[in-house]
């Protein structure tokens, strides 16, 4: 039997679908009054139903919705560790995860790179941890690329696996809502060692002439190819980015922006926004970029776009856009959207324009 | 004084060609004030129709089949959508990029690094050309097992089979009846005459009036040599055996460090290293592999397959690179 520890952030990824781009602090609470729904106890429930070896576990769990209430609803016996304030904050889960520390082989956590940092501060390179992802900020390398690969490696850790140092990133939220992305590396937590399973850590965006004019090609291509009869919206990003300079529309660089007839219709969506446009707009697409370094196209650092978005829009409109240098470190693109079905109709090979009348057909896995 | 590498970076045969081609060659030596006789010229397709199973007529030759590559891309491509796998070998990207103002890539990805045909084939119809290696370069993987749900959308299909005698498979004698289809070949490799560079390309009916004119007076010691290897190709044969055998061999081998290596079926190996600029390191200890920094990452490298010698020398090296790196 492994003892296996298991902490919630139930506040995490919250601020996704609200356009808050995180939900650190207080911010949280911004996320309620704007009718945020929690995000973790979806993504818990799918991560523990996949675990093969959950009768080889003993679990040792954070009180109520920080971990005890996911186990109890699929009647698994548990140990209770510490206790929670009523206002859930970071301090609970350091406190928490400092205490569990003596009595585990694994640590789960349930959350994004806020609730990395806390646990790193917590537990550091003593126990190695499974990251399942379910923040909004998710840029470092110790997460699993969905909460079914995070099952996965438990089940891999039960057996016998290696571990690895990963990094513990974590972006400055004031800074991101002010349209900067500016990472700090925190340190490092030990995984079990998947390759396969883990996600890489976002890599900075290139600024080098190639790369420069393969953005400009990429802006050229989709502006020749626009339709007045169609909104666009735009992901975040500098290739994006590149789109909407061309046409001389101030875009915010790391929000939803929707564009029609070459015009700002919407600035820093969220899915509230953008389900109203879909109601007024009768075809639309989606434009995106991966994230360089792990592929992503939904589920990391564009929530707004949730899978109820996705799932109007259809795939056959998304517009997937990227330059060469950044894809050539990618074995594929990947989809994490909190809807395993939506993300199977994104699987298999999509068309992602490199340049002006240039393309690479890449696979999409989940 | 100039540092002696061990060479595995460019796919050559490490064995030099029998006696009796190399005194083939001298005899075009002694004749090099003269230009290459249309009658050798054509001695040489005739025997290249019959090694290869491909009327005579369909066959153009050139110093190389990167240049016949590079051809046929240049001259086909125009008002086409030109759709190549990524990675390939490099002259194809090149050409597709120089000349291509409409270009698709299909990225192979790990672990198969397999083509999704069904995919290939929903883009195709009479305007596309098609652009694949098979066996691939670098991956060693064979992509085409079939042809003809390609060739049946009318897009116009290039396969170079550059590692042909190495995987076995290869449609060359499919053109006579599919005039969009095209292969391309070399001696370079399996035939052990790299120098001598005879490439060929076996051109269905809707190409060729499009090389007309083409051919071109190919060096005399090269094709006396040619002419000579294909007199007899037993040796070819019993190379590319012994070469399959230590390519299974190295294979085992690097399997064993715990590191990526890819099933081949070529004289090569595509092995992911865990080295971060794996080819540089190499070279500093005196093994030129090929790089794939620009293809995949630097973790990958591609090897040629050597002499057994070779062979140790480069596993003893990247053993060496591999513990070097674990204690970084």
């Amino acid at each position: 039997m492994k003892r296996i520890g298991l902490i919630v952030n139930p506040v995490a990824g919250m601020g996704g679908s609200v356009g808050l781009k995180g939900t650190d602090g207080n911010m949280y609470k911004k996320a309620l009054e704007m009718n945020a729904k929690p995000i973790t106890p979806e993504r818990t429930k799918e991560f523990l139903s996949y675990i093969k070896n959950i009768e080889n576990i003993t679990f040792f769990t954070a009180p109520g919705r920080m971990g005890e209430d996911y186990l109890r609803e699929i009647n698994i016996s548990f140990k209770v560790v510490g206790s929670i304030s009523e206002n859930v904050s970071a301090e609970d889960t350091k406190k928490i995860a400092e205490e569990m520390v003596k009595k585990i082989d694994l640590l789960i956590f349930v959350g994004g790179d806020g609730t990395a940092r806390d646990i790193y501060d917590a537990v550091g390179l003593k126990k190695p941890v499974v990251a399942v992802p379910s923040g909004v900020k998710m840029f470092s390398s110790v997460f699993a690329v969905s909460p079914r690969a995070a099952a996965e490696m438990v089940d891999s850790f039960i057996k016998g696996t290696d571990l690895k140092e990963e990094e513990v990133l974590d972006i400055d939220e004031d800074a991101f809502r002010n349209n900067k992305l500016s990472a700090t590396l925190y340190g490092y937590l030990n995984v079990p060692y998947i390759k396969r399973l883990l996600q890489s850590g976002k890599e900075a965006s290139r600024t080098d002439k190639h790369t420069m004019e393969d953005k400009e090609g990429i802006a050229r291509h989709i502006i020749e190819e626009m339709d007045d009869e169609i909104l666009y919206l735009f992901g975040p990003g500098t290739t994006t980015k590149a789109i909407t300079d061309k046409l001389n529309l101030s875009k915010t660089l790391l929000g939803v922006d929707a564009v029609f007839k070459r015009k700002l219709v919407g600035k820093d969506l969220n899915e509230e926004g953008i389900l109203k446009l879909l109601k007024k707009y009768n075809k639309v697409r989606i434009v995106i970029t991966p994230i360089g370094g792990n592929g992503f196209i939904f589920g990391r650092g564009n929530k707004q776009f949730t899978f109820d978005v996705i799932r109007r829009i259809g795939k056959e409109n998304i517009i997937v856009i990227g330059t060469e240098s950044k894809l050539r470190n990618l074995n594929c693109l990947r989809v994490d959207t909190g809807s395993l079905e939506v993300d199977k109709t994104l699987q298999g090979y999509i068309k992602v324009v490199t340049g002006y009348r240039e393309e690479m057909m890449i696979e999409v896995r989940c | 004084m100039l540092k002696k590498y061990i060479k595995l970076n460019m796919n050559e045969m490490p064995y030099p060609p029998p006696i009796g081609i190399i005194n083939s060659a001298k005899k075009g030596l002694s004749n090099l004030n003269r230009y290459t006789s249309q009658k050798s010229l054509e001695m040489l397709k005739n025997m290249l129709s019959d090694y290869s199973k491909a009327p005579k007529e369909h066959i153009i030759l050139s110093s190389g089949s990167d240049l016949l590559i590079r051809e046929m891309i240049h001259l086909f491509s125009k008002r086409r959508k030109t759709i190549v796998v990524d990675p390939t070998f490099f002259p194809i990207t090149q050409a597709a990029k120089q000349f291509a103002p409409n270009t698709m890539k299909i990225r192979l990805s790990e672990p198969s690094f397999d083509l999704p045909i069904s995919y290939l084939v929903d883009e195709l119809n009479e305007q596309s050309l098609v652009v694949i290696d098979s066996p691939n370069n670098p991956t060693g993987n064979i992509l085409l097992k079939g042809i003809e749900d390609i060739v049946e959308t009318g897009a116009y299909l290039l396969i170079d089979e550059a590692y042909y005698e190495f995987s076995g498979i290869g449609f060359a004698e499919f053109v006579k009846d599919h005039p969009n289809l095209a292969v391309t070949r070399t001696m370079d490799k399996a035939f052990s005459l790299a120098g001598a560079r005879i490439g060929y390309l076996i051109a269905g009916k809707t190409f060729l009036n499009d090389f007309l004119g083409f051919d071109t007076f190919l060096p005399l010691p090269g094709v006396y040599a040619a002419i000579e290897a294909l007199k007899n190709i037993d040796y070819v044969k019993k190379n590319v055996n012994k070469i399959i055998d230590e390519r299974k061999r190295v294979q085992k081998e690097v399997t064993k460090m715990g590191i990526g290596v890819y099933p081949s079926n070529t004289n090569f190996l595509l092995i992911k290293t865990g080295v971060p600029d794996a080819a540089r390191e190499l070279k500093k200890a005196g093994v030129l592999v090929f790089d794939l920094s620009n293809q995949l990452s630097s973790e990958f490298i591609r090897v040629s397959i050597g002499t057994k010698d070779e062979n140790n020398f480069f596993l003893l090296s990247l053993e060496k690179i591999i513990n070097q790196n674990s204690f970084k």
